[in-house]
């Protein structure tokens, strides 16, 4: 008996012991779970407070304005620069960013700035106008004459990562200490003595919004806060919370509170403007009241912190009722926590809540350049890189005529519609300006809405060009030993062409009249189709693809006969890379919408530099461009004439495609030019031709970016020789309708005509008759 | 009708100018003067660096005529740029330079160094293609227009094209010759 019971006590003894063995095993098993799970959080909460510490946009600028004497300027228009630039106004100005106007006369004291290849300490200098021109410049404290100031350039945008989030990154020793109290007496009030949670702050919250009759308080500490800000998942699970918990746990183990609180004051989500997160006090500073968090007031100061409960909810653009109970709120809790006075309090009470009307600080408000520069950029960096290094991207946009174009477009795109009698918001439109001779992109607008970061037609609409085409036609006919020049007569009667295997193309004039036979400068100057098809054909489809090539377009382009009037399609883009060629006379400079990426440290990353190419040989593309300033002289362009001041020589090409689907101006001063596109996104018909579309805006815009008169001083090899229209031959007098040609040398018809015979005294006769003639 | 009336006018009053400019001109490079503190890069006299020899070797800069003289920016960058082309920091330079350009884009000087440092950097197509772009607006400076034939002789030793560059270099020997 007594050794059944030992031996039943022995057992169960036994069972107990493996009990507590297993138990010890679980709890050991359990312990290393929750270490590996805590190891986990530790990493991933680490890795994200250090990743997203410094994570910042690539921000983007514009190109600076470079001051010097001799400089074309109105005075009006410096101004423009200057309040564009954020510069204030003052009645003397000493420090930076800031100026004076007198009569002729201004004083300005820039912002440093670090450039690419210098960096420009800040400068005090007074600027004498004379009329339009930059007299001189001189320096304030010093007197001597500089010869060149840079300005710093304006910000016109970030690139942004893929939830588009934004910030001014601050310091926290920059940080107003009012905002700092602030935040802490109403979202954490024992930040700096808990260890990540505060169970009492629990409590403590739910009284105080129980007394307030409102959520004034939360229970989460800011540590929690900015825990959750890293994941912004909405979920309100437990395991969430207490996940939350441990990682906040563990932050604090790893770091300072001034550490966490700068992030938290970086990080913490506190607005919306359409897709772009506003995140941190920085950048809702500027946000909300466009200036820097230094400069803000208790009111303002309030307000922020008032936001962080929702800031949807007390949005103070579209609530400001509610946004204005909460500011008041906060500032009953800051006195009462003595963060500031009573009577400060209702000072601050008694103010509005002074938000600026419009929310535009960093966010780009020109989405079509930006649009190239992202997508210049994402071929040679990585998206990760653009949108957290900080990278300073120094663009070539030049704001100024930018504005103008967004301008000229908004006021012809209703006008047109109106005189047409079109349905609103009928025809879209694109709008591309570059420099010529480096080909720097100056402004782009890609659709007529200049705001609307939609669809980008400057870039991405691909459309017939009609007869911009017609240029590489005559480019290549015109090359050296090709036998044709100016005067060639062409053949212009009906013509059947087999443009596929049973697929014949009958080309017809834009008036459907044949003419017989025009002069080839006519056919261009006045874009007659058949005699250009004819002409194309003879020089060979293939041989215009390889010109248009040599001009600069990438795209593949097939060797179809209806090529040669424009039936292939290209982006306002391309045309202004094929014109770029035309207009730098045969040097072909890729465009560019990038000059140079630096750290935000001013470490230079990748400069864009300027490449030339010769394509052409200068005097067939002098041909071609004496023949393009026809074409605004006298041809299809010629309501140029009265449009454009008189002096200003340009040279440019209508274009217009069937059924008046497509109207396109493309053409050229000295430095400036301008391709312009309008018609209809469903590519419907919209009556309107290259002459009454887009050449009106052209003009428009032409007249208004300082072009300087195209120079048309023949390159050496290039004689003028007097021609008689009716034959094609060397004129004399005696003949009635002669026009002075230029040929390339040793080409000009050596035949005299008919009617330039010998006989002098009849010739005399004629002489009198046809100076008359002239003068009368 | 009218137009070609007026056209006529044009013509005739035209060439009447011409003839009386014609009678008034004055020769272009009578009047200029090397600025002094013109790089010095330049006052390198071609015995010192034979272009036969090395072939990255640049031919001498020419003065500077009344035709290309740059206002006092461009000058004050030139200066800048000449100054990081001695250090060796081409790609400044070059960076310098583009900022001249856009001051003055149809200046044949600005192009013409513009041309020699992409030389020096190891841009030899660059050098030849920018070098043209300087003769394009050299109008009837002949100077400038043999020093960016030597300038494309060299460019084109360095890629191994001596045909070429013998070609360049005689272009710049007719220029050069004084009956011109």
């Amino acid at each position: 008996m007594a050794k059944k019971t030992r031996a039943r006590r022995r057992a169960r003894q036994a069972a107990r012991r493996s009990l507590w063995r297993w138990l010890w095993a679980l709890l050991f098993v359990g312990v290393v779970v929750l270490a590996g799970y805590v190891g986990y959080l530790d990493y991933r909460i680490t890795a994200q407070f250090e990743g997203k510490r410094w994570a910042l946009p690539a921000h983007v600028y514009a190109r600076p304005l470079e001051l010097y004497p001799g400089m074309a300027l109105e005075p009006a228009r410096l101004t423009e620069e200057l309040e564009a630039l954020k510069y204030h106004s003052v009645p003397s100005p000493s420090s930076p960013a800031s100026y004076s106007f007198g009569r002729d006369v201004v004083q300005i004291v820039t912002r440093p700035f670090m450039f690419w290849d210098k960096n420009e300490p800040s400068q005090n200098f007074r600027l004498r106008f004379d009329q339009n021109r930059v007299a001189d410049i001189v320096d304030e404290a010093s007197g001597t004459p500089l010869s060149l100031v840079r300005l710093d350039p304006a910000l016109i945008g970030g690139i942004y990562p893929s939830h588009n989030e934004d910030r001014v990154l601050v310091k926290y020793d920059e940080v107003p200490q009012l905002l700092i109290k602030s935040l802490i007496v109403i979202e954490d009030r024992h930040f700096n003595g808990h260890i990540g949670v505060d169970p009492r702050a629990i409590t403590r919250a739910m009284l105080a919004n129980v007394k307030a009759r409102d959520i004034v308080q939360g229970g989460s500490t800011l540590t929690q806060q900015l825990v959750k800000n890293y994941f912004l998942t909405s979920d309100q699970t437990l395991s969430r919370k207490l996940n939350e918990a441990i990682m906040a746990l563990l932050l604090e183990w790893h770091y300072d509170k001034k550490e966490i609180l700068e992030s938290y004051l970086n990080e913490v989500y506190l607005g919306q403007d359409t897709h772009r997160a506003i995140h941190g006090f920085g950048l809702a500073s500027h946000f909300y009241f466009e200036k820097p968090l230094e400069k803000l007031e208790p009111h303002e100061v309030a307000l922020l912190v008032a936001l962080v409960k929702g800031p949807s909810y007390y949005d103070p653009r579209r609530h400001g009722d509610r946004a204005l109970t909460r500011r008041n709120v906060v500032l009953e809790v800051m006195a009462e926590q003595g963060v500031i006075s009573e009577a400060e309090r209702m000072r601050a009470r008694a103010r509005p809540l002074g938000v600026s009307a419009s929310a535009r600080s960093g966010i780009t408000t020109f989405p079509a350049f930006l649009d190239l520069v992202r997508r210049d950029l994402r071929r040679d960096y990585r998206e990760a890189d653009l949108t957290s290094e900080g990278l300073r991207i120094f663009t070539t946009l030049d704001p100024r005529v930018q504005r103008v174009v967004e301008a000229k477009v908004v006021q012809h795109i209703e006008k047109l519609e109106r005189q047409r009698g079109l349905a609103a918001k009928t025809l879209e439109t694109a709008v591309i300006v570059t420099t010529t001779d480096d080909g720097e992109i100056l402004a782009i607008v890609g659709g007529r809405d200049p705001r609307y970061a939609g669809f980008n037609r400057a870039l991405d609409g691909v459309r017939q060009v009609g007869s911009l085409i017609k240029p590489a036609v005559y480019l290549t006919a015109l090359h050296k030993g090709t036998g044709y020049t100016l005067a060639t007569l062409l053949d212009d009667q009906p013509m059947l062409v087999e443009a596929a295997p049973d697929q014949m193309w009958r080309p017809r004039n834009y008036d459907g009249i044949f003419r017989g036979s025009v002069p080839l400068h006519v056919a261009l100057a006045q874009s007659y189709n058949v005699p250009t098809a004819r002409l194309g054909m003879a020089i060979g489809v293939d041989k215009v693809v390889a010109t248009l090539h040599r001009l600069g377009i990438d795209r593949d382009i097939k060797a179809y006969p209806s090529l040669l009037l424009g039936a292939n399609v290209l982006t306002p883009i391309e045309v202004a890379q094929m014109y770029q060629t035309f207009a730098a006379r045969g040097f072909r400079a890729p465009l560019r919408a990038v000059r140079a990426v630096m750290l935000p440290d001013g470490t230079p990353v990748k400069r864009y530099a300027l490449t030339v190419e010769q394509a052409f040989e200068p005097e067939p593309v002098y041909l071609v461009n004496s023949m393009l300033n026809e074409v605004v002289r006298n041809g299809t362009g010629m309501a140029l004439s009265w449009m454009l001041p008189e002096g200003l020589v340009t040279a440019g090409k209508t274009g217009t495609t069937d059924d008046y689907r497509d109207s396109w101006f493309a053409g050229f001063s000295d430095n400036r030019l301008a391709v312009v596109w309008v018609g209809n996104d469903e590519n419907r018909p919209v009556g309107l031709t290259g002459a009454s579309g887009a050449l009106p805006l052209w003009g428009d815009i032409m007249r208004n970016i300082d072009a300087e008169p195209f120079d048309l001083t023949p390159p050496e090899g290039i004689e003028r020789v007097p021609i008689d229209s009716a034959s094609g031959l060397r004129g004399g007098f005696g003949c009635d309708n002669v026009v002075e040609l230029p040929f390339i040398a040793g080409t000009a018809p050596q035949t005299l005509a008919p009617c330039a015979d010998g006989d002098v005294t009849r010739s005399l006769d004629r002489t009198i008759n046809f100076l008359k003639g002239v003068f009368e | 009708m009218d137009s070609y009336k007026r056209f006529s006018r044009r013509l005739i009053v035209g060439q009447i100018s011409v003839l009386i400019s014609g009678c008034a001109a004055i020769p272009l490079s009578q009047s200029p003067s090397v600025p002094e503190r013109f790089p010095p890069v330049e006052e390198r006299s071609r015995a010192d660096v034979p272009v036969e020899d090395r072939g990255s070797a640049i031919a001498p800069a020419p003065e500077v005529t009344a035709l290309q003289r740059p206002g006092p920016a461009v000058v004050a960058l030139l200066d800048d740029a000449a100054a990081r082309e001695r250090q060796g920091d081409y790609d400044t330079s070059i960076a310098v330079l583009e900022r001249a350009v856009r001051i003055e884009p149809r200046n044949a000087l600005v192009w013409h160094r513009l041309a020699r440092v992409n030389l020096q950097h190891g841009d030899a197509a660059q050098a030849e293609a920018m070098a043209k772009k300087s003769t394009q607006f050299a109008g009837n400076d002949a100077r400038l227009q043999a020093a960016n034939w030597r300038l494309i002789a060299s460019a084109r030793r360095q890629r191994a094209d001596l045909k070429g560059a013998d070609a360049a270099d005689g272009q710049a020997v007719i220029l050069e010759s004084p009956r011109r």
